[in-house]
């Protein structure tokens, strides 16, 4: 879905899209999540598969109806959500959690489209939460940005998480 | 430590310990988990010759493997000559294992099929025959469900499950075609013991209104039984706890519909149950087609699995200490299902009770937090509680086991407890007492 020429975009698009993610991460840092829809296209589509570990010579057919997935949200599901973290009885997020993004390794890729480029990055999230311990989410991310206007939006983002066993009790978390 | 202390079933007492101690743990290893059926695969996972999954039992590392004969053995993952694990794969299809220390190999059938420098260095003198995988001692399907058992002298499967089949059914049996297991296992750490999730989807709707409160407000769109958001009502006829059936249980609305009121768009799944409410009703008779096939039915099979037709997850718990587990979690489909719905399931399965489910994520603080106020030199010394609606349950009409009225109540969590502690206190199987109160069956030869 996210096939591109592995062509460097030009310096002010990489500019403007390194700045996005980051001011992307410090929406959600602060919990600033009606802001954040905002950088999102209506046709948005926000993407973690499952994963299991597989032997490298492993041959066997893949699963009926597809691995299932983490997350498999449109704009609506990211607001139901959003609806629940908002509601005041999302009892794992009171008193709140202290949450740090750390977004790296971005690279700027034209894509397809002319309006549109690919980014691949790097999240860690970092989340002391209640109990005082401390737990680390990696990911790797690959976006497809959409300009509208002046604007870069979120149109697509595949997400792939880096732990076969989850290390937390929920994923209360945006990546 | 006197087990007889720790759970009083008459006053629905438990001791904090059992959720902390260690003796206590160390003791459920070998007296639960020992000697009862534990979930392994369904029969989707591995369907072809030679197709292994790997899981657990208690802490036993297994791998389940689908022979060329078409039946399934179990063994444990363990090399018989060091003990280094042989298969690092979560699932896959492999003509052998090999150990990775020192190269001995299996094949799928457990034998010792290959051994570097068997002349040279063991001067041809090892005897291969007696250094196979170490099986299971039983493993036993019912309806694609794979069990297996560490115990030789336990009871078969059938009769383990006993009067549980009537509810199991409703998901297993209603379609001709039968379930499948879809999509990778959904894996998660908790820092909860593994009795305290158990419980709390045994019997537990009591939380559902508050703990879940915010999900419910977002996706609910159907009636579940009066439950409302702040555990504001609650209509005790709209359900069943359903206990007494040998540590088995089942918590279900009578609806036919509710299975779905967590779907925030559930028309495509009332259209497919109206669609085929008549096959199920064939099959499953006129109570359980109309009542129970298409109803929220959380259902436990002792010890650790559980799953719930409707929101259609499926799931066991792997104890990893006494404060630890491994919560894994699938979705299940109806294989007569066209392929939009069991995708539209896969959809609501991973938005409601997947790794980033809206209604899971609110429970494993909880449990969490129940587990480390047990564990306290102060807090181990104390009780908690299940004892809402003591002495309310009896018989209801067509339906097996001891029943008492609606979602909210305690009665399922207490045959919990009572079903540990009579499995702790005994030495061995001949000394678990069998009980399948108001047995269909039996009911069906008194009135004869």
């Amino acid at each position: 879905m996210l096939d591109v020429r592995p062509q460097p975009a030009l310096h002010d698009t990489v500019t403007a899209l390194t700045q996005r993610l980051f001011h992307e991460a410090r929406l959600l840092d602060d919990e600033r999540f009606e802001e954040w829809l905002e950088l999102l296209c209506e046709d948005v589509s926000y993407h973690m598969a499952l994963k299991s570990r597989r032997f490298r010579a492993d041959r066997s057919a893949p699963i009926a109806v597809g691995a299932g997935n983490v997350f498999n949200d449109n704009l609506a599901r990211l607001k139901l959500r959003i609806d629940r973290l908002r509601s005041g009885f999302v009892w794992a997020e009171d008193p709140p959690n202290f949450v740090r993004r750390v977004v790296s390794n971005v690279e700027v890729l034209d894509a397809d489209e002319p309006n549109e480029a690919v980014v691949h990055s790097v999240v860690v999230i970092h989340r002391n939460r209640i109990d005082g311990q401390t737990r680390l989410l990696t990911a790797g991310r690959t976006d497809r940005w959409r300009k509208g206007g002046e604007s870069w939006l979120l149109a697509a983002r595949e997400i792939a998480l880096d732990h076969s066993v989850l290390p937390d009790s929920n994923v209360n978390v945006f990546f | 430590m006197d087990v007889a202390d720790l759970v009083d079933t008459s006053t629905g007492r438990q001791s904090r310990s059992i959720y902390s101690s260690e003796p206590v743990y160390r003791q459920e290893l070998e007296r639960v988990f020992g000697r009862c059926w534990l979930f392994l695969a369904h029969t989707s996972q591995i369907p072809q010759p030679n197709d292994f999954f790997r899981t657990y039992m208690g802490e036993d590392d297994v791998i389940v493997i689908r022979q060329k004969d078409g039946s399934v053995k179990a063994f444990l993952n363990t090399c018989t000559h060091r003990g280094n694990r042989i298969c690092r794969a979560d699932r896959g299809n492999a003509r052998s294992f090999t150990c990775n220390y020192h190269g001995w190999s299996f094949a799928p059938d457990g034998a010792l099929a290959g051994v570097p420098l068997e002349n040279e260095a063991y001067f041809g003198e090892l005897d291969r025959s007696k250094f196979g995988l170490v099986p299971v001692a039983q493993v036993a399907e019912y309806k694609g469900l794979i069990f297996g058992n560490f115990d030789p002298a336990a009871p078969s499967l059938e009769d383990y499950l006993g009067d549980a089949k009537f509810y199991l059914d409703v998901w297993l049996d209603a379609l001709p075609g039968g379930t499948t297991l879809v999509g990778e296992t959904q894996k998660m750490v908790l820092n909860t013991n593994w009795k305290l999730p158990v419980e709390n989807v045994c019997g537990d709707g009591y939380h559902l209104g508050w703990a879940h409160a915010g999900a419910m407000m977002a996706v609910q769109s159907m009636d579940l039984s009066g439950l409302s958001v702040g555990n504001a009502s609650a209509n005790l006829e709209g359900g069943l706890s359903v206990a007494g059936l040998n540590g088995h249980m089942a918590l279900t609305s009578l609806d036919g519909v509710s299975g779905y009121a967590f779907y925030p768009e559930p028309k495509p799944m009332l259209d497919y149950l109206e669609a085929n409410r008549p096959t199920a009703i064939e099959r499953l008779g006129k109570l359980r087609g109309e009542q129970l096939w298409g109803s929220q039915i959380n259902i436990t099979i002792f010890p650790n699995l559980q799953f719930l037709p409707g929101l259609n997850w499926f799931r066991v718990y792997h104890p990893k200490g006494p404060g630890q587990i491994e919560q894994w979690t699938w979705a299940m489909v109806e294989n007569d299902m066209p392929e939009e719905i069991k995708t539209t399931i896969l959809d609501n399965q991973c938005l409601t009770f997947g790794l980033a489910g809206l209604f899971d994520n609110d429970d494993g603080d909880n449990l969490a937090a129940c587990t480390e106020q047990s564990r306290g030199w102060r807090t181990s010394q104390m009780d908690v509680y299940t004892n809402m609606a003591l002495g309310r349950s009896g018989a209801r009409e067509g339906f097996p086991g001891d029943i008492a009225a609606g979602l909210v109540s305690e009665h399922n969590q207490r045959y919990f407890y009572r079903r540990w502690q009579e499995h702790m206190q005994a030495s061995s199987w001949s000394d678990v007492p069998a009980y399948n109160l108001n047995s269909l069956a039996s009911r069906e030869a008194v009135d004869a």
